[in-house]
């Protein structure tokens, strides 16, 4: 019974790092058409940077206001100076330019940081455990979870009760039209874009301690990512949020009822999806 | 068959049987090894170049060819070549079947998307079937004896191995050049461009997408097997998102719009590989600022590029080929 608990929980912690991802990922496809390749890779930067500022000054809170402040930076300049450029070339070139980011971003870590895993600590309470129906749990899964639940809350305040919810939904639904009607469109897919890249090196930040910090992480991750795009229903939110909770807990539970096919699990998850609704669980139009 | 291209074919052709006369050893183990990355290429430009198709998930064929060959080498004895070929291609084409029924359900980024899951599905079997594929460890195995119905052909010396690499690719790469002209090759290219009006014309454009597909990963198949003969070893990392995304730089450099850039592509890619690789360990960061680069301002490829440059020094000017249309 107590094992049942703990991978429940284990995969309520990845499903909060996964939504993480994929919240940014599916938010800027649903908006500017872009299938973000780049997005996994900034994610990795977010946790190497956490590395290197955690390794200088030991402070995690620091690292988790800094990272998604420079991913933001940086997303802002991929998005004005090169994803515009290609735009007028088709999705096909955005698509490539973005895959051709996460390639240098990737072989870059590796030279900076080196080809190997690096193990990020952390101390004080968040390195604690917590005491859940008789059984001492790590707090910083729990902590994962939680800030999954708190940026979903905040994105649907943000979403369906602000004026920029609104301007954000309508240009999901038809970005001539709000173009049209005055709204500075550019401006709007360059802060969404950013706003995605800050998403992702926040998660990237908190993924550090539990996952080790690695090159080959943001491929990793990236696949699940799509997986739950695809199963949650493109451009969309709510989806996204099921289907994380939905491979998060298939993956915590593959490892412990079939631990040699857990890798292949979520892709017949995925499988049996596409077949039944191609469109995903959530997704209106294809 | 115009007269300029079977004369180009013929050229290449005499070139290609003399090259061993001249080249060094390693060269010649190179130009093999372009080969067969040039078919691989023009398999992966038929699904991207002509029918508008991006995958990431090419090197599941290729890889799946390649384990095919190893696998089938090792555990049936006295293997001919020939069967071999048989095996592997038969399978990848069965396989493509299966899948591309399922994948081309979804069109643009979402085809996209889901190549890459299935192609990280296939790494994810191969990494973990360590039983069959060897896993991490991969397989070794040693080439077969060709027979050629008159005589057995050793095809364990370089020279030996790049005559039949040549002969056997240039035929398939003839055929994947007629193929683009027949009436199916020609209803793909229409279909990219405007798939309505085909549907209105009667054409069955899901079938003949998957027709495309199938074909496609059966030459990657192909492929496959002669990349798992020329090293005499294949590991996981031919079926790897890598291999998928280091045919669609050798495409992207070729340039996507004629049949041979990506043959091009081959030859700058391996060569630029294996000259960087010398004089840095980073050359995936040139790589990929090369291929950035070329998205930013050779959307064409280098293809594209001589094309261009061939019209400025032949002294026509842009929009020439219309004019010449008016006049004739």
């Amino acid at each position: 019974m107590s094992d049942v608990l703990v991978f429940f929980l284990h995969g309520l912690a990845y499903a909060g790092l996964l939504f993480l991802v994929s919240s940014g990922l599916t938010l800027v496809f649903g908006m500017m058409n872009v299938l973000n390749f780049a997005h996994a890779a900034l994610y990795m930067l977010g946790a190497y940077f956490s590395f290197t500022i955690l390794h200088a000054t030991g402070q995690f809170w620091l690292s988790l206001i800094i990272c998604p402040i420079a991913l933001f930076v940086i997303g802002a300049c991929v998005e004005r100076f090169l994803l515009r450029r290609v735009h007028v070339f088709g999705h096909l070139h955005e698509l490539l330019l973005t895959f051709g980011l996460a390639y240098i971003i990737t072989e870059a870590v590796k030279w900076l940081w080196g080809n190997y895993p690096l193990a990020v600590n952390i101390s004080g309470y968040l390195n604690g455990t917590v005491e859940i129906f008789g059984l001492a749990y790590p707090i910083y899964r729990i902590f994962i979870f939680v800030w999954g639940v708190l940026v979903s809350l905040a994105m649907a305040a943000i979403l369906f009760k602000t004026r920029l919810g609104v301007i954000l939904r309508a240009a999901v639904n038809d970005n001539e039209m709000v173009n049209a009607l005055g709204i500075n469109v550019p401006r709007l897919f360059t802060g969404v874009f950013a706003f995605g890249a800050a998403l992702s090196g926040f998660a990237g930040v908190i993924a550090g301690p539990l996952l080790s910090t690695y090159p080959g992480m943001a491929q990793e991750i990236l696949v699940d990512a799509f997986v739950v795009i695809v199963v949650g229903g493109f451009g969309s939110l709510g989806g996204a949020l099921i289907a994380s909770l939905l491979i998060g807990e298939l993956q915590s539970f593959g490892v412990l009822l079939f631990p040699k096919l857990s890798l292949v699990l979520i892709y017949l998850l995925m499988s049996i999806v596409l077949v039944i609704k191609p469109s995903g669980l959530f997704g209106e139009k294809q | 068959m115009t007269r300029k291209s079977t004369l180009s074919f013929v050229l290449i052709f005499v070139v290609g049987v003399l090259l061993p006369l001249v080249l060094r050893r390693y060269q010649l183990n190179m130009l093999t090894e372009i080969i067969i990355f040039a078919l691989y290429a023009v398999s992966y430009n038929i699904l991207l170049g002509y029918a508008g198709l991006l995958s990431f998930g090419h090197a599941m064929f290729f890889g799946l060819g390649a384990f095919i060959t190893a696998i089938s080498i090792l555990h049936i004895s006295h293997l001919s070549f020939w069967i071999c070929l048989l095996i592997a291609v038969g399978t990848t084409t069965l396989v493509g079947v299966a899948i591309g029924s399922l994948l081309l359900r979804l069109k643009g980024a979402y085809f996209a998307l889901l190549t890459l899951a299935f192609n990280s599905l296939f790494y994810a079997v191969a990494t973990k079937w360590h039983s069959v594929t060897g896993g991490d460890d991969g397989l070794s195995i040693k080439r077969p004896v060709v027979n050629l119905g008159f005589t057995l052909l050793k095809i364990n010396t370089v020279t030996a191995f790049y005559y039949l690499a040549f002969i056997i690719i240039g035929i398939v790469i003839v055929f994947c050049w007629y193929f683009t002209h027949t009436a199916m090759g020609q209803t793909v290219i229409l279909m990219r461009e405007n798939e309505d009006r085909m549907k209105f014309l009667g054409y069955d454009t899901s079938l003949s997408r998957l027709i495309l597909f199938t074909f496609t990963g059966a030459i990657a198949g192909l492929a496959g097997v002669f990349y798992t003969l020329h090293f005499q070893f294949v590991s996981v990392s031919a079926i790897s998102l890598d291999m998928a995304t280091t045919v669609l730089l050798i495409t992207f450099v070729g340039g996507t719009g004629t049949f041979w850039g990506p043959i091009l592509g081959a030859f700058v890619y391996i060569i630029l590989q294996n000259y960087l690789s010398d004089i840095t360990d980073r050359w995936p960061v040139f790589m990929g600022l090369i291929f950035i680069l070329m998205v930013l301002f050779i959307p064409g490829g280098l293809s594209k590029m001589i094309l261009s440059a061939k019209d400025r020094l032949g002294g026509k000017r842009e929009g020439s080929e219309v004019m010449e249309g008016e006049n004739a």
